[in-house]
């Protein structure tokens, strides 16, 4: 590959690398969302796009989710690569009917005729003191329902390597950018296309004592409990799901069979949340592993709360470190 | 630490044991230095060093399994895996560095899953795991009973007519590259997924190989165009290079039909497990005499038993019978 570089990036500036390296090398590659075009998306992910690649392949679309979702999905059978952008997570349910409905099963509908290859990114989690609809946490929600992949970052990196393998692969990606993170830590990214495994979690940090895991914004405050831990003289496992849907399951389980114990650590609320599948999961193939019960560090049971309040819903480092002391007590 | 991963040694084979390390920690290294010798499913395979520097970490002792992309050996200094990146990583900001993770497992956790107490409670006690070719054999085996549809056939074939000293494996190779042209189908690869088949016009021969490490499989190439003296010599290079397990896994690849001579140990007939994408194997047992019709009148004849397993899915019944018949036709003559 030729014009590769290396750039230091947040996690929006690399989201913004990877469309813009498969548009120059895949021409089926299509953007399309609400002020993605002229005004570069309201977190500036697709910024410069349309003056690169031109208004036919970066699409302004009227205020309308289902829309644009279905749009995708036309584009997406007829062999481009749309990546639709809904501008917040809490925006995406008017679109759920196409979602679910149509991409989700395009494949399994017509019986391997037609494939539905296309990503819907949105912004997800809240801590960014916005108003009501957009700090929605609903990972689960996509999780649930088969034939859709749901793929999380958690830094440059792997926004950048997991948001090209979600453009290539050939069924639809939901892909969830957190966007507390959005630019919360800058890293070197070499700009070379190549693609991050999907279905895969990531071992951000090696550890015996006790396994985090989690996804997201989230992974900030896991890594900051993994360090206050070892400063008490506790190792943790750090864990970054990355595909929260289909779940690595055995990544997880190798963990737990060595520390033993595991703390997940997820924004969404409780009830239903992809921490219950993770726990399940563990519960089934590692239970004679286990020295502790599986708990987890989540949002509360009820709608993400404004700004004044975010914090007391959001996870705490301290929660964390307390959950893990907890389960290594035992 | 600047890492040096398990690179592809060739065909995506995943994995290799590691057999011997030729470095210790604080050696000093030269590009292209032997720094460890590994076992994979097919040879044992010297790992070269990718740059000069010293070695400041071996991971894993001899008869740990390395996994292709987990790091092999660490140098000393700063950087990043040498076999993937180019240039050092410059940072302009002290907070900007380079993300690092697992994709996947650590290995730490992956030995702690394979060696989980209840995971050996549960299976045999006191077992050792397999290893190397034996390793490869046991997959490969139970690959092609999950796919294939065997049938085999047998019949004996009077050989009373060779000459002393008749080379029994350049016979039988030569009598199947004849076969194959009656029965072009069984020197074929056969893709069960798609349905598909391609008809090759090469015969290469698989040679199945009995070693105290595990089945060796390799390939005696162009079997028809060539001619007995330099098959001979190519099956000799084959034999020594298992020998020595020095074998190049390309030497093993590629196979259009296999030929299973169990003739020199005990046993006449079997049903010899078909290799996919390989649609046929032929077996030839224990020469012996036998008492038999010849020119109309009981005769104590040398025969020579054979077998043909073939996936039912890629070849009729008839064709296989016919290649079974032109082999023996081919095997009858003087």
């Amino acid at each position: 590959m030729s014009g590769s570089d290396i750039r230091d990036v947040t996690l929006v500036e690399a989201v913004n690398m990877a469309i813009a390296w498969e548009m120059e090398h895949d021409e089926n590659v299509v953007v399309l969302g609400e002020d993605i075009a002229t005004n570069g998306g309201v977190f500036r992910a697709t910024v410069g796009l349309k003056d690169r690649f031109g208004f036919k392949r970066v699409m302004d679309t009227p205020l309308a989710e289902n829309l644009i979702a279905g749009t995708a999905i036309g584009m997406a059978t007829q062999g481009l690569r749309p990546v639709a952008e809904f501008q917040f997570m809490g925006f995406i349910y008017s679109a759920m009917e196409q979602i679910v409905s149509h991409a989700s099963r395009m494949r399994n509908r017509t019986r391997g005729r037609l494939s539905c290859p296309l990503v819907y990114r949105a912004p997800f989690g809240g801590g960014i003191h916005a108003p009501e609809h957009h700090s929605e946490s609903t990972e689960a929600l996509f999780a649930h329902i088969p034939g859709l992949r749901v793929v999380i970052p958690s830094s440059p990196q792997r926004a950048y390597g997991l948001l090209l393998a979600a453009i290539r692969n050939p069924d639809p990606v939901v892909f969830l950018e957190p966007k507390r993170i959005y630019r919360a830590v800058t890293q070197s990214v070499e700009n070379n296309g190549e693609a991050l495994p999907l279905d895969t979690c990531f071992t951000l940090r090696e550890g015996s004592d006790v396994t985090l895991i989690s996804w997201g914004a989230s992974i900030m405050e896991t890594l900051e409990a993994a360090d206050a831990l070892a400063e008490q003289g506790m190792s943790a496992e750090v864990i970054d799901l990355g595909t929260i849907s289909p779940l690595d399951r055995e990544t997880l389980l190798c963990s737990v069979t060595k520390t033993g114990r595991a703390v997940i650590v997820h924004e969404a609320c409780r009830n239903g949340g992809v921490g219950a599948e993770v726990a399940a999961s563990i519960a089934e193939g590692a239970y004679l592993e286990l020295k502790a019960p599986v708990i987890r560090v989540t949002g509360y049971d009820t709608v993400m709360p404004y700004y004044r309040n975010e914090q007391a819903y959001l996870p705490q480092t301290d929660d964390i470190v307390e959950a893990a002391k907890r389960v290594i007590a035992l | 630490m600047k890492y040096f991963k398990l690179p592809d040694l060739g065909e995506g084979l995943p994995e290799a044991e590691i057999v011997e390390w030729h470095v210790q920690v604080g050696d000093t290294v030269d590009v292209d230095q032997v720094l460890v010798s590994v076992e994979t499913a097919k040879a044992i395979v010297e790992v070269p060093s990718p740059e000069a520097g010293t070695v400041a970490k071996r991971f894993g002792e001899p008869g740990d399994i390395i996994h292709t992309g987990e790091p092999l050996m660490a140098y000393e200094g700063e950087g990043d895996d040498s076999g993937t990146v180019v240039g050092e990583l410059k940072r302009a900001d002290a907070q900007t560095r380079k993300d690092s993770f697992i994709v996947g497992a650590a290995e730490s956790s992956k030995r702690a899953r394979a060696n989980r107490a209840s995971y050996r409670t549960r299976s045999l006690p006191d077992a050792e795991p397999l290893r190397g070719t034996r390793r490869t054999m046991a997959k490969n085996m139970a690959a092609s009973h999950a796919q294939v549809v065997p049938v085999s056939i047998f019949e004996d074939v009077d050989i009373g007519d060779w000459h002393a000293g008749t080379d029994i494996t350049m016979r039988l190779v030569q009598g199947m590259a004849s076969a194959c042209e009656t029965s072009p189908v069984m020197n074929s690869w056969f893709d069960g997924e798609t349905l598909s088949r391609r008809l090759k016009d090469e015969v290469h021969i698989g040679i199945a190989v009995d070693t105290p490490e595990g089945l060796f499989v390799p390939v005696l190439r162009d079997v028809n165009h060539r001619t007995m003296e330099d098959l001979r010599t190519g099956l000799q290079n084959l034999h020594d290079a298992v020998a020595t397990r020095k074998i190049p896994p390309a030497e093993m690849q590629g196979a259009t039909i296999t030929l299973s001579n169990f003739g020199t140990m005990t046993g006449q007939y079997a049903s010899p497990i078909v290799s996919p994408p390989q649609v046929a194997i032929i077996g030839a047992g224990s020469i012996r005499e036998k008492v038999v019709v010849h020119k109309g009148k009981p005769a104590v004849r040398r025969v020579l038993p054979l077998s043909v397993t073939f996936d039912h899915r890629a070849a009729t019944g008839g064709e296989a019978s016919r290649f079974l018949g032109a082999l023996i036709e081919a095997l009858g003559k003087p």
